[in-house]
């Protein structure tokens, strides 16, 4: 009967972390999409030097930051992968979906300084996850992007 | 010097394989793996348990009680030399080896079970004695019990267990989870497997001590009864350590299919469940 019991709420949750977390995952994108349409005329580049012909008014450290946890689905995935090797492609649309929010988040940022341009672009990503005792614990990372907001000359 | 930010197409930084499809290969291979390797682990481990002298074995449990029997005495000491006579005449039809013996223990427990556990001891609960309706129903118990312990089935099973647990608690993570439940279901099968012999053992010890093997059919019934009175439901055959009660009554009314009632009446129990 336990066994019975143990194979229920391994699955029960295989199916939360499917349903749920997919949904969620279906949800984030349409989102990063519109946002992204709506930020598209705020460029972004990972040049060190702006445009020498810009003629600029302020310049000001812009950051985006997000969290993003997997769900009960992706972390078996992916522990099953892992004992054969090879992508884990449960964890690369997580992680594609944070480095485009932190820039969603950052081109926000410059919009509300009245920015046109983030120049030297850079991201960072930190696991937040942590082995605990041999005992897996849920992985979740931060991801940064943090450049500078060039405000032009005409607009401020 | 033009600057611009084109729209990137999508899917270029996620792979395109359907995440699902993956998992249910990943797991049924997982599950082949676990599986074979568990099955022969656990054989492995049998074989080596079954090495161990029963007198070793008996050395090891000496008059203390074996697991599972550890703290519940009955005080009915009567019942207990029954069970222990009855024992006795069952143990010399079965033809133990030379230095094997059993050991009867009466448990006070309102649950009917009865098992045989390390160095020879056998349990019956005053749950089960109390349901039983003839001693030809108790020598069946006694004598499926005494058939694990002739056939080494306790110390093979915690042999058996012990290598395959060992092993496969180096895998970690979740992966653990899921090969503990595809090992248990390895352990049940050889459990079923080991319950069925008893059976036949226990069959052919009825039939040699009583001349028929009537009335054994009656403890399976006492189980199955008991179960309804609870309102519990039967576990499907593959996930359960013994065989269905269905089909093991079945068996004993087909072993019992020549005996006249008439001529060679059940027995009844010598030694009553409650003294009046």
């Amino acid at each position: 009967m336990e066994l019975l019991f143990e194979f229920g709420v391994v699955l029960a949750l295989l199916i939360v972390g499917l349903v749920a977390g997919g949904a969620a995952e279906r949800r984030h994108y349409r989102r990063l999409r519109e946002k992204e349409a709506e930020l598209g005329d705020i460029l972004v580049f990972n040049e060190r030097t702006p445009p020498p012909d810009l003629v600029i008014a302020r310049s000001r450290l812009v950051t985006g930051s997000v969290v993003i946890g997997e769900d009960y689905f992706k972390r078996v995935a992916a522990s099953l992968k892992s004992l054969v090797g090879g992508r884990l492609t449960v964890y690369e649309s997580l992680m594609d979906r944070g480095r485009r929010e932190a820039v969603v988040r950052m081109k926000e940022q410059a919009r509300h300084l009245g920015a046109t341009m983030v120049f030297n672009v850079r991201f960072e990503t930190s696991s937040l996850s942590e082995q605990t005792g041999g005992r897996q614990a849920t992985f979740s990372a931060e991801f940064i992007a943090y450049g500078t907001a060039l405000v032009p000359a005409a607009a401020a | 010097m033009s600057y611009e930010n084109p729209q990137i197409p999508e899917g270029i930084n996620v792979g395109r394989d359907n995440a699902l499809i993956e998992f249910l290969r990943l797991a049924a291979g997982l599950a082949v793996v676990i599986v074979v390797l568990a099955a022969i682990l656990h054989l492995g481990g049998n074989a080596l348990a079954r090495l161990i002298p029963f007198e070793t074995e008996r050395g090891w449990v000496g008059e203390r009680n074996a697991p599972g029997i550890a703290p519940i005495a009955s005080g009915r000491g009567d019942i207990e030399s029954y069970l222990q006579e009855l024992g006795d005449r069952l143990a010399v039809e079965m033809d133990l080896p030379p230095g094997m013996d059993v050991r009867a223990r009466y448990l006070d427990l309102d649950v009917p079970n009865a098992f045989a556990s390390l160095g020879g001891q056998v349990a019956v609960t005053r749950g089960l004695y109390e349901r039983l309706p003839s001693e030809n129903a108790l020598a069946m118990v006694l004598a499926h019990e005494i058939a694990h312990v002739r056939a080494r089935d306790p110390i093979a099973g915690i042999g058996g267990s012990a290598s395959m647990l060992i092993v496969l608690s180096l895998v970690t993570g979740d992966a653990m989870r899921l090969s503990g439940a595809f090992a248990n279901l390895v352990l049940r099968g050889y459990s079923r497997r080991a319950e069925t012999n008893a059976d036949e053992r226990a069959i052919e010890a009825l039939q040699s001590l009583y001349g028929h093997a009537g009335g054994g059919d009656a403890l399976f019934e006492t189980f199955a009864r008991f179960r309804d009175e609870r309102g519990e439901t039967e576990i499907p055959s593959l996930l359960s350590t013994h065989p269905l009660d269905a089909d093991r009554i079945a068996r004993l009314r087909q072993a019992a299919a020549g005996w006249d009632a008439r001529r060679q009446p059940l027995l009844p129990l010598r030694v009553p469940a409650h003294p009046d």
